[in-house]
């Protein structure tokens, strides 16, 4: 095999692609800690101040905490629900199988905008609007894919012969996938649960249709406040998001290497 | 195979959730989609195509759909020109840079469309990082209109959905032997010819891939073309949104919202096709 080292050339064509996919986040980093109000290069002095305005607002302190109980009441009950899925459709226990596994991957393929206007009609139909089930719920339904298809792939990857194994020995049905199927399937539902938590927290094309004014969201509070203009303090926001994000990525490479992502 | 009655009660919920909360909404948003707008109640009732047709035959929302359609093959034709080169980067690296790049693609990824957005009118707005840069510089005396128009919404959506293009187009070039490309610098193909007429053409189960995934994403993207066209610059899903929550035609926007869809669903479908005629039955 003859291996080709990269020309200067494309070596610096990548440089120059990376630069652009990190400049929006590294340039709201820079903007969070900034003195002035509009951001220069390079800036003129540091501050605190942002994050000191955005987390003694209660606006934005209601908002963190509606994502996180959310993302987190979401993401339990996808776990839940698209393990026990997975575990009935990766054994063949109905029949249509394959038909239910579309059903379930569907929301993924639907533009996002267009199941946040249809639940917006059914709910407004049903007088249901604004209870907080029903974003819970929402936001099963498009973090489900995720959590089934990991579970899946897991679940192809075990022995079978190890979970009969424990039947042999006496354990009934439950017993034996608590205490030896689902050990095993850890790393698959924490990685499928990982995406799960991110999707929900950063959700906001089926989100937005399902607040009433008094509830937000972190992203959807972002959002709505840039209709009013760039300012600082929405830099020092969206910069507590990306400390998540990486706090959430790092605590992850501890159950998950990086190579499960592509 | 054998149905098992425990298997009804594991997949019972899912299913449930499913249809009350997937399939009916959708249904029903599709019979509302053929009531006439009331402005009273929201919807007549009467059936109706009445939402389709003016959809469909009203010049301003043929300018956007039309405008819709346009910016997802820009922004596909910008993610394969910068997709490439990174891709071909990342599979000639040495192992330690690989992996720093990678990090470097799946980071944004992971990022907030919200956030990423955000850090994009930063840099574009008139008195943006940009503008205030090229003004200092003495290169121009008036701020470019980089936001609020189509250039900021290509800007943006390119950077967004580029990851996906990168970490599918890897695997594509890396499932190419690499004796394929020797042998034909042994027989003195010069390197642009080797790029086109046997890596890219190798590449292709990837390349649709991934320009397919592209052009869907943009083309129902709703918040990055807000929050950098601005609340008169229109696509699609704004302009759904805007039916939904200021204009409150409903129907009409049902109608719009379908047009996506059936847009959206006929491309993955045919998509799947395509690659599965490449990859002989192997399901992308």
């Amino acid at each position: 095999m003859m291996a080709r080292n990269p020309s200067w050339l494309l070596t610096l064509s990548a440089m120059a692609i990376l630069l652009f996919m990190n400049a929006p986040t590294l340039v709201v980093l820079i903007a969070s800690f900034s003195a002035t109000e509009y951001l220069t290069i390079p800036p003129q002095g540091w501050t605190l101040d942002w994050f000191a305005e955005v987390l003694s607002d209660d606006g934005y302190i209601r908002a963190i905490t509606t994502s996180l109980i959310l993302a987190s009441c979401a993401t339990g009950l996808s776990l839940i629900l698209g393990t026990a899925a997975s575990y009935a459709l990766h054994h063949r226990m109905v029949r249509g199988g394959d038909a239910i596994l579309s059903l379930v991957m569907a929301p993924l393929v639907f533009p996002a905008v267009v199941i946040g206007v249809a639940l917006l009609q059914y709910v407004s139909l049903l007088g249901l609007r604004g209870h907080f089930i029903i974003l819970v719920l929402a936001h099963v339904l498009i973090t489900l894919p995720y959590v089934v298809r990991s579970a899946l792939s897991s679940l192809t990857g075990l022995n079978p012969q190890v979970e009969e194994a424990a039947r042999v020995l006496g354990a009934d049905g439950f017993t034996a996938f608590r205490l030896v199927t689902l050990p095993l399937l850890k790393p698959g539902l924490v990685a499928g649960g990982i995406f799960s938590f991110v999707t929900s927290l950063d959700n906001v094309p089926v989100t937005i249709f399902l607040l009433t004014p008094r509830q937000t969201t972190l992203p959807v509070k972002i959002f709505a406040s840039v209709e009013h203009g760039v300012d600082p303090s929405i830099a020092a926001a969206s910069s507590l998001m990306i400390a998540g994000t990486a706090i959430v990525l790092i605590l992850a490479q501890r159950w998950v290497s990086f190579s499960r992502f592509f | 195979m054998r149905a098992r009655p425990a298997g009804y009660g594991l997949l019972t919920p899912v299913l449930a959730l499913l249809i009350a909360g997937f399939l009916a909404p959708t249904a029903i948003m599709a019979l509302l989609s053929l009531r006439s707008y009331s402005g009273m109640q929201g919807f007549g009732d009467d059936w109706t195509l009445a939402n389709y047709i003016f959809v469909i035959g009203d010049p301003y929302y043929l300018l956007i759909i039309g405008r819709t359609l346009m910016l997802g093959l820009i922004v596909t034709a910008a993610c394969l020109v910068l997709g490439f080169p990174l891709a071909i980067y990342i599979q000639r690296a040495r192992p330690a840079v690989q992996t720093i790049a990678i990090l470097l693609v799946i980071f944004p990824l992971l990022c907030n469309i919200v956030v990423r957005s955000f850090g994009w009118m930063v840099l574009l707005a008139p008195r943006g990082l940009i503008n205030e840069a090229l003004m200092a510089a003495g290169l121009i005396a008036t701020p470019l209109e980089l936001m609020y128009n189509l250039t900021g919404v290509i800007i943006g959506l390119t950077q967004i959905f580029l990851p996906f293009m990168v970490l599918l187009l890897i695997p594509a070039l890396q499932n190419i032997p690499p004796d394929v490309e020797a042998a034909a610098y042994t027989l003195k193909s010069s390197r642009p010819r080797v790029f086109l007429t046997i890596t890219m053409p190798l590449a292709t189960p990837g390349i649709i891939t991934g320009s397919i995934l592209v052009f869907v994403l943009s083309i129902s993207a709703l918040v990055t073309p807000r929050m950098l066209g601005g609340p008169t610059y229109k696509v699609m899903a704004t302009q759904i949104y805007d039916e939904f929550m200021t204009n409150l035609d409903w129907p009409a926007g049902a109608a719009l919202a379908f047009v996506l869809t059936v847009i959206a669903l006929t491309l993955i479908w045919g998509a799947n096709r395509i690659a599965a005629h490449f990859t002989k039955g192997f399901a992308a």
